[in-house]
């Protein structure tokens, strides 16, 4: 029962949050001011997820820091070339197995 | 709807070993049972949150503290409202509400990038149509890792695929000078904060990039206005 409820106050959070702008308060609550800056979201949101990611220590077994490293900064060049998804995920998994490869 | 399933669906290959992942979490863990589990997906809807809130449990945490958690790692859906707010803002109030429920990560990193010129009610379907088929899936990868289990081998290295996956939708976001240093303070903010308290690093790192790419879009449009030039150091994008 303490876990069924967390999760519902925490879906229910996770809903408000979703919902602020979009549903909610509605677009003419933010600031013209802030309006403008808001396509600079993705790019830090997904940058910062990307980093805090390779900082961690990947799991036991799987390929090294080192690698993974490598392999986003290739499909990172891959995906601003091609603008394709499924080129740039190939692309970053074949580079992340052979780099680990040649590490072990 | 269906434009929403078809150019999110892509996005979700590297979610599968994700969601498989999560189940197995689900599975091993002494204190979340299956059905708790897949509320979760069904209510949180937020893999990262999930995980850590899963952990948390097993840890003993109370349900404040989770709920708390949970809370604060996904407060970067905020950001998303926001950003989305405007292209939608013109549909009805109701199936805005009830489409925020499946803005995700990936939902809103394509719907981010429709033109503003195919109106609210394709925006609000686009998102309401790709969201709901990621829920579907999202599911389906809960029940499948529960069931399962370790099915996939960690040598594989497919946890990966996730990351990969976000470095993607950031280079394919970024549209101008500005956006480029979103991406580089934001990233580089990450490091510095990874140690606060409840996942709450990556929302001030997120923040700090945004902030700084704001900094530098007003001095960048206040310099172009002082010389005079054609406006705009923008390139177009590509639109979903």
């Amino acid at each position: 029962m303490t876990v069924f409820l967390a999760f519902m106050l925490g879906g229910l959070g996770t809903y408000l949050s979703r919902a602020s702008f979009v549903g909610i308060l509605g677009a003419s609550a933010i600031p013209k001011t802030i309006e403008r800056n808001l396509r600079y979201v993705a790019p830090s949101v997904f940058a910062a997820i990307v980093v805090s990611n390779l900082a961690m220590q990947p799991p036991d077994g799987s390929a090294g820091q080192t690698s993974r490293i490598i392999a986003a900064l290739i499909a990172g060049a891959v995906v601003a070339k091609t603008r394709s998804v499924p080129i740039m995920l190939t692309a970053g998994m074949v580079v992340l197995w052979l780099a680990d490869w040649l590490a072990h | 709807m269906l434009q929403g399933v078809k150019h999110v669906a892509p996005l979700l290959v590297p979610v599968i070993p994700f969601g498989l992942a999560l189940g197995v979490s689900i599975a091993t863990s002494p204190t979340v049972g299956s059905a708790s589990g897949m509320w979760s997906s069904l209510m949180v809807f937020a893999g990262s949150a999930q995980l850590v809130a899963v952990h948390m449990l097993d840890e003993g945490a109370g349900i404040w503290l989770v709920a708390l958690t949970i809370w604060i790692i996904n407060a970067r859906h905020l950001m998303y409202s926001a950003a989305l707010a405007p292209k939608v803002a013109g549909a009805p109030r109701w199936l805005r509400l009830v489409s925020s429920h499946v803005m995700t990560d990936q939902v809103f990193a394509v719907a981010d990038r429709l033109s503003s010129d195919r109106g609210s009610r394709y925006c609000v379907s686009f998102v309401f149509g790709g969201g709901l088929f990621s829920l579907a899936l999202w599911n389906v990868l809960t029940a499948g890792g529960l069931i399962l289990g370790d099915a996939i081998p960690t040598s594989w290295s497919f946890d990966f695929a996730i990351v990969l996956l976000f470095g993607g939708l950031m280079v394919l976001s970024i549209t101008n000078r500005a956006g480029v240093v979103a991406a580089v303070v934001g990233g580089a903010a990450a490091l510095v904060t990874a140690g606060l308290p409840n996942g709450s690093g990556l929302l001030v790192a997120a923040l700090i990039g945004v902030g700084a790419a704001a900094g530098f879009d007003a001095i960048a449009s206040e310099q172009q206005a002082m010389v005079g030039g054609p406006g705009g150091s923008e390139r177009p994008s590509k639109h979903p």
